[in-house]
């Protein structure tokens, strides 16, 4: 595929998740901070059914007609050290690195500076990604799945996964009803 | 559920980003992401101040090739589709959060300006060496029961809620 047909394709896609994260209110910093104070659930809400979608249609296009897949590798120094570290920024950002272009399209200005601080962080990590490589980024058991440890069919562990979600979705749903949690300018503010 | 909403039901815009796998799968032969388009801009940027930066591989990889700019061009996107919905909908936003002067227990624009700045190198620091963000290692990982996903997942809501404490209720 020739890179502008990418770019086009990409373009399209990003308009759709732009769109349905604002009105989702996801990338509001209200419902992000809420969430990480566990005073508001819509973040995982709209996590988890995108996740439990994604394993019904992974699941089918993996399971039954030999689709591809693309897990990324284990490696628990890397994993766990840059989940903590992204995590703390998620906080401090009320964003994730893909809502911050929501916030900036809904008019944020201070997701400006985000945007320059991510950056920033993506080219510090390049210049020392030669470095951190022998120590962290590398050995490790690969690309592994949860299917192939457990030896369990990846399309039968995906739907029963995505089925556990589901009923811990309604359970929540039934606990705390999403409107509840929009507030009252949709911004996650009471 | 009409496009001038102010809001949607979070398992209906679950499920919409979820189906998103599915060009994502289909016609780019990946999983859908956002941080990896981070390396790719700031890489390209920085070419022209530094040309030795090609070298490295890790960069190299993410200079060119139609996967790289498809996904810049996705997060291009997210903020082309926000901004048409918050027009559609009348909730364009002003300059900040009013959740931040309850969070931070400030009203100062600077203060926010440089915890802003200072967030999003965390962001991208974390989830470049995870390999991944919520997209990349959140929404497609654990939907391909990637073992390292769990792990940055739990890590990523593990980091946030210790952060989470020092910050105000509001």
């Amino acid at each position: 595929m020739s890179v502008l047909t990418a770019i086009f394709i990409g373009v399209l896609m990003g308009i759709v998740f732009g769109f349905v994260l604002e009105k989702s209110r996801v990338f509001e910093p209200g419902m992000i901070v809420g969430q990480m104070q566990m005073r508001n659930f819509i973040m995982l809400k709209v996590f988890l059914t995108a996740v439990v979608t994604g394993l019904i249609i992974i699941g089918i296009m993996h399971g039954f007609f030999g689709g591809k897949l693309y897990p990324k590798s284990l490696l628990y120094g890397a994993n766990i050290f840059g989940g903590l570290i992204l995590g703390a920024g998620i906080t401090l950002a009320g964003a994730c690195p893909g809502t911050v272009f929501a916030q900036i399209g809904a008019g944020y200005k201070d997701s400006w500076l985000i945007l320059i601080g991510g950056l920033a962080g993506a080219l510090t990590f390049s210049y020392l990604e030669p470095t951190l490589k022998p120590i962290l980024l590398s050995g490790g058991p690969g690309k592994l799945t949860l299917d192939t440890l457990l030896g369990v069919p990846f399309w039968m562990l995906a739907f029963g996964f995505a089925i556990a979600l589901i009923a811990l979705l309604f359970a929540m749903e039934k606990w705390r009803p999403w409107r509840n949690d929009m507030g009252q300018n949709c911004d996650g503010v009471k | 559920m009409k496009l001038s909403d102010k809001s949607w039901s979070p398992y209906v815009a679950g499920v919409l980003i979820g189906l998103l796998q599915i060009p994502a799968f289909l016609l780019i032969n990946t999983a859908l992401g956002a941080s990896s388009s981070y390396v790719t801009v700031s890489g390209t940027i920085a070419s022209f101040f530094d040309p030795g930066i090609a070298q490295i591989d890790y960069v190299a990889k993410h200079l060119s090739g139609a996967k790289n700019w498809w996904q810049v061009a996705t997060v291009i996107g997210i903020a082309i589709g926000a901004y048409i919905s918050a027009r559609l909908s009348g909730t364009v936003r002003g300059k900040v959060s009013p959740v931040w002067k309850k969070a931070l227990g400030t009203s100062s624009f600077s203060v926010r300006l440089l915890l802003a700045f200072v967030s999003g190198f965390l962001l991208l620091l974390g989830a470049r060496l995870a390999d991944g963000c919520t997209s990349g290692h959140g929404i497609s990982g654990m939907a391909q029961l990637a073992i390292s996903s769990f792990v940055s997942v739990a890590c990523m809501f593990a980091g946030g809620m210790i952060v989470a404490l020092f910050l105000r209720k509001f």
